[in-house]
This record gives structure tokens, sequence and C-alpha cells, in this order.
């Protein structure tokens, strides 16, 4: 019975283990960490702007020239502010871009990556599967601030945003942080 | 005949691996190897990497449907496409590269099905472009342009059917840059 029992459990562990190591390593978080280590900053998860009188994002963006649509599904966007800090790689920027790949899972895939060692400034955009939907990350960085964004997108509007990579990575970030005035 | 069925199916599990080792080797081989390139990040003054693989050409596809204008002319153009990869790297002064730095990306051009259809070469400016493209039988395989100016370093490699007409077509979408390549020539009429 205990043999029945150990075996059961094993093979409960084996089916649902990879999703739960899946579910801890989310992405976001690790990407938050790995920042936060790098450059020794601190994150808010809430912008200290938008504290002081926060209104509903609406934004929508405007996908190479056709209409203004929005981009991530209801409710899935996280966003992770760092501001007013200074990021400063000490030349080492491929260190920081390679440790934000060992940090993230290898479902992950890399999009877009553009660096500019000089103003520190960064834009990193992976993709990976949710099922019906795709999970896109994007970590902006620049000299006194950056921005994690993870958001699920539709895979048509994913095509859409495929067509100019690199606007992709403003274009969601701008949805999940800008308010309408 | 019957001997000659016997041998044929006797080796055909043999016959059958060596023709898929060769499809899938040669599927392989027109996806370059960049990420060699990547030491060129730390000194270089900006660096655009690009990667668009398979499994997201095939998913996001379908979902040209021509409910955009430009959406039916980019289903033609990425149809069959397996990836688009773009490295670019700027410096800001010129000869900050060495051709040894890229040779890593240049010998895999230079060997295997790989051919060079175009080189262009500005003695005034230092530019060099060079397209490259690997066919197995009548079919293309793979695309790849290399890019060197004095201050830039460009590569863009796409698997898959594409000519250079396509590839023309497609600058500015898909991360793939203006490569300033001259126009195609012209089809022969019979």
């Amino acid at each position: 019975m205990a043999k029945i029992f150990t075996l059961g459990a094993a093979i409960v562990l084996a089916v649902f283990m990879p999703f739960l190591v899946r579910a801890e390593r989310d992405g976001f978080n690790e990407t938050v960490r790995v920042i936060e280590q790098f450059y020794h900053v601190k994150h808010q998860s809430i912008p200290v702007l938008a504290r002081a009188g926060m209104k509903a994002v609406k934004t929508a963006a405007k996908i190479r020239g056709g209409d203004y649509k929005k981009l991530a599904e209801a409710g899935s966007v996280r966003v992770a502010f760092f501001e007013e800090q200074t990021f400063d790689s000490h030349g080492e920027i491929a260190s920081f871009k390679a440790a934000i790949q060992n940090a993230l899972s290898d479902d992950w895939s890399a999009l877009v990556q553009t660096l500019a060692p000089k103003t520190e400034e960064q834009t990193y955009v992976y993709v990976r599967d949710a099922g019906k939907h795709f999970h896109v990350l994007v970590i902006t960085i620049e000299k006194h601030e950056a921005t994690v964004v993870q958001a699920t997108v539709a895979p048509e509007i994913l095509a859409q945003l495929l067509k100019d990579p690199d606007e992709m990575g403003k274009a969601l970030t701008n949805e999940a942080t800008l308010s309408d005035p | 005949m019957k001997v000659i069925f016997r041998i044929f199916l006797k080796f055909a599990p043999l016959f059958l691996f060596v023709v898929t080792a060769h499809v899938v080797t040669t599927a392989q081989t027109a996806k370059l190897q960049l990420d060699q390139l990547d030491v060129l990040a730390n000194r270089a003054t900006e660096t655009v990497d690009v990667k668009l693989d398979e499994h997201l050409m095939a998913t996001t596809a379908k979902f040209f449907s021509g409910k955009e204008a430009d959406d039916a002319e980019i289903r033609d153009l990425i149809k069959n496409v397996k990836g688009i990869y773009v490295k670019s790297f700027t410096f800001e002064k010129d000869h900050e590269y060495l051709p040894a730095e890229v040779d890593s990306v240049m010998s895999q051009l230079r060997g295997g099905s790989w051919n060079k259809i175009v080189a262009v070469t500005s003695k005034k400016d230092g530019d060099n472009v060079e397209v490259y493209l690997m066919s197995i039988g009548d079919q293309i395989a793979g695309l790849a342009v290399v890019s060197m100016e004095p201050k830039e370093f460009t590569v863009v490699n796409i698997v898959g059917p594409i000519n250079l007409e396509k590839l023309t077509q497609l600058e500015g979408s898909f991360g793939v840059p203006y490569l300033n390549l001259p126009p195609p020539k012209p089809k022969s009429e019979r």
C-alpha cells in the first residue's frame, strides 16, 4: 500500500512539478530581482507620480499606422518602476544582458534586445506561449529610470506588434504606464 | 526482382535516416550562429538584436488576415519563412571592430551551401554589402545579408524561401533594417 502511495505521489510530483517551477519562475519577479541586484536599485510597484492622482489606464496604442487598439488582455498587466535611481553597468552591459537571460526560464524567447552602453539605454522584449495567448515581458532601462512590464496579449495583437519589433516594447510599456490626461 | 526488393527493405531504414539527417542538417545550416558577435556589444554605442523564430513566425503568420491594408502583402512575404534574425552593432569611431571579430559569421557563409549573389563595395565610404543565398535543389533555404561599414556591422539572416525582391519588401518590417541593396534585376522576357 505504501509502495502504491509513494509511486502515486512520485507520478503526481513528476506531472505537476514543471508547472509549479514555472509558476515560481514567472519571469517578472526574476527580472526585477536581477535589475535590483545588478544595479543596486529598488523598485516601486506604482510610480511616485501616479500615486498623487492615479487615473484608470485607458491608453490604447497605435500600431504601425493602424487603428488605436488595446494591446494587453484586461487585468493581465504587471508593472514595476525604478525611478530617480542611477543605472550604471560600468561597461558590463553584456553581463547584465546575460544575467537577464539566465534568470528567465527556457520557455521565454528573446525577441528584441537593444543596448546603448554609453547612455545605458536598453530594451528587452521576451515572449512565451501562454495557451491561446502570449506572455510578453518588456524591460526598459535608461540612465535614471527603468520599467518592467509583463502582459498577456492575443496572438493577433502579437502579430501586429511583430511588424515593428523595435516599437513593440514602447507600445506595450506606454499602454501599461501612461494614464489618460 | 524479389532480391532487389529484399535488399531495398533491408536498407530502407538506413536510407530514411540518411535522407532525414540531410534534410535536418540543411534546414539547420540556413540559420547562422550569430551569438559569437555578442562580444562586440560592450564596445558598440548601439546594439540591436532581433530574433523571430520558427514557432513565433508560424503562430502569428495566420493572423495576418487581410483586415489591415498591408496584411495580405505581409502574409505572402513571410509565408513559409522559418525565422528572421538580425544583429546590428554601431560604433563611435571607424574600424572599432576587427574583421577577425566577425569572422565567426563570415566563415559560415564562405563554406557549405551558401553562394554570394550580390557584393557592393564603396571605396569612397568603405561600405561593403554582401548578399548570400542558400539553395537546396531549386528551393531557396535561406538568405543572409552582411553589411560592413566603418562604424557599423549588420547581419540579417532569413531562414526559409525568400528572394532578394521579397527581402527588399521586408526592409523596415520585422526588424529587418534598410540595407540599401541594389534593385533586383528584372526577369528577362521570353
